[in-house]
């Protein structure tokens, strides 16, 4: 028996009801109130499951259910209010493709820095320096010696989960970055997830493509008001989610 | 102890911290040849202002070490850094949101890239300094001495100091929204309350032990100890002294509050 490579227990996170908590030093100094709403929420509460090494788990839910809040927990972008999240391993995040990439330089040498933020040695990108400009396609090969802020924004997403997905990182995050892309790339993501999948690696996808959560996930969670409601074979907790939706 | 496993998870991704620092210095230089002379042609020009300012139109030539020019270009090189670096780590999280949002790196690395890749800067701009100090020991001006050995003190000084502003300056930063402008304006009012352009000899007592608490006090003290005859104004080894302290303390209170706003600041990036 293995350990789980992820293990969520009791999580909670709380968030301020308005979007923005943001105080003004001046509204403090003048006004003596910090201008900042009380009221709060929880995005997530009570939620706890276990993931096991090469699962391809899917999460289910409406908008505002918590399924991206979840996800930067799991990256570790968001620390838990309650309870605890532990992942072990590393972990190569599609989330904000695009985040790490300067405009001012060329796509060549962003390839290095996102490879490097994201801890890959030099030398392994040299290695691997073709196959992640081949995976991003002929346009981008032509404008490798180009600043990137002259990429058009499809070729910076592909850029970016070209890199990303070239990490050696056990556990893979993909949220929603499948939405973008034209078909034929989007034929190519899917291959490299594939790929990745029989790898072994772990796969974590949040995605409203029923599609998609199908063809990768054999479990699903499904999450509803920041609580998760089942967990279970993705078919069964489909339907489920299916049926709540019509009911209204 | 907390602060020990943060301090070694940092290091554990100096490789990325490189690669930060790199690319800072990349956008600032690689850019055009201009870029590096941006950087040492502010100080030299505020240097030459004040020069003109008080030695030629006030006619007070006492105000600092003698060659007084010398002791302008260190002191606002240094400031430079200072100021540069209070400026951008106060929006070091806000402006790389959308990294912070995707990659797991300790969170203080965004601070601590802001004053290394400043730091890099600021030694890159020693070299002219070393051509006025040429300039002036040809001409018989300058008078080296062994308190040079003091200098790389003065660095590591003045960046423990500037570790500790930042890492309470970013998470505040994020939270309070007008900050940013704050810092621009206490920042104007500090290089006036800093020694740069005087030297503290000049602040009557008690008053002057009031100057110490600012840790660049002491950390100007330091740097320019190397350069100067000290007959008329002795070095302050007070000010120094205390300058270690607020520094030392203030990298201890940075790491705590940072700590503790973490939190709260990741739910609003």
């Amino acid at each position: 028996m293995s350990e789980p490579v992820i293990s969520v227990e009791g999580l909670g996170v709380e968030f301020y009801r308005s979007r923005r908590r943001r105080m003004q030093l001046r509204e403090m100094l003048f006004r003596g109130r910090t201008g900042a709403p009380r009221e709060t929420f929880w995005a997530l509460r009570d939620v706890s499951f276990d993931i096991m090494p090469g699962e391809a788990v899917g999460v289910v839910g409406g908008n505002g259910g918590g399924k991206s809040t979840l996800l930067k927990m799991l990256a570790g972008v968001l620390l838990p209010d309650e309870g605890t999240v532990t992942v072990r391993g590393g972990v190569a995040p599609l989330i904000e493709l695009t985040g790490g990439f300067v405009g001012e330089l060329t796509a060549r040498d962003n390839v290095y820095l996102m490879g490097g933020l994201h801890g890959l040695p030099k030398s392994t990108i040299d290695e691997r320096f073709d196959e992640i400009v081949d995976f991003a396609g002929p346009q981008v090969r032509a404008g490798l010696d180009t600043p990137y802020r002259h990429f058009s924004s499809g070729m910076k997403v592909r850029l970016g989960f070209a890199v990303v997905t070239t990490l050696d990182e056990p556990i893979v995050l993909v949220d929603e970055v499948l939405a973008v892309g034209d078909k034929a790339f989007r034929d190519k993501c899917y291959d490299r997830m594939e790929g990745l999948l029989a790898e072994g690696r772990t796969l974590f996808l949040v995605s409203h493509s029923e599609k998609d959560l199908r063809r990768f996930g054999d479990r699903a969670l499904y999450l509803r008001s920041g609580e998760l409601v089942m967990d279970g074979p993705m078919g069964e907790v489909l339907d489920r989610y299916n049926a709540d939706l019509e009911a209204g | 102890m907390e602060l020990v496993r943060r301090t070694r998870a940092l290091w554990a991704r100096r490789g990325v911290l490189s690669t930060l620092v790199t690319r800072d210095l990349r956008v600032r230089y690689a850019q055009s040849a201009l870029g590096y002379v941006w950087t040492v042609l502010d100080p030299l020009l505020m240097s030459l202002i004040y020069y003109v300012v008080f030695v030629l139109i006030l006619k007070r030539g006492d105000l600092g070490h003698q060659p007084y020019f010398l002791f302008l270009v260190i002191g606002l090189l240094s400031w430079q850094w200072f100021s540069a670096s209070l400026t951008d780590t106060s929006r070091a999280l806000i402006s790389e949101a959308k990294l912070v949002r995707s990659t797991n790196l300790p969170r203080e690395i965004w601070v601590v890239r802001v004053i290394a890749s400043k730091g890099v800067e600021f030694v890159l701009s020693l070299p002219v300094l070393l051509v006025f100090l040429v300039f002036y020991l040809v001409r018989g001006h300058a008078h080296l001495n062994g308190w040079l050995v003091l200098f790389p003190l003065a660095l590591v000084l003045q960046a423990v100091a500037l570790l500790g502003l930042g890492l309470i300056l970013a998470p505040v930063t994020v939270l309070v929204t007008d900050m940013q402008r704050v810092v621009r304006i206490v920042l104007r009012m500090l290089f006036y309350a800093t020694p740069v352009i005087y030297t503290t000899h000049l602040v009557d007592a008690p008053y002057d032990k009031i100057f110490w608490l600012n840790p660049m006090t002491g950390i100007l003290e330091l740097m320019r100890a190397g350069f100067f005859r000290h007959d008329r104004y002795p070095i302050v080894w007070g000010a120094i002294g205390t300058s270690v302290v607020v520094s030392v303390v203030l990298l201890f209170v940075g790491v705590a509050v940072f700590r503790r706003l973490e939190r709260p600041v990741l739910k609003e990036i």
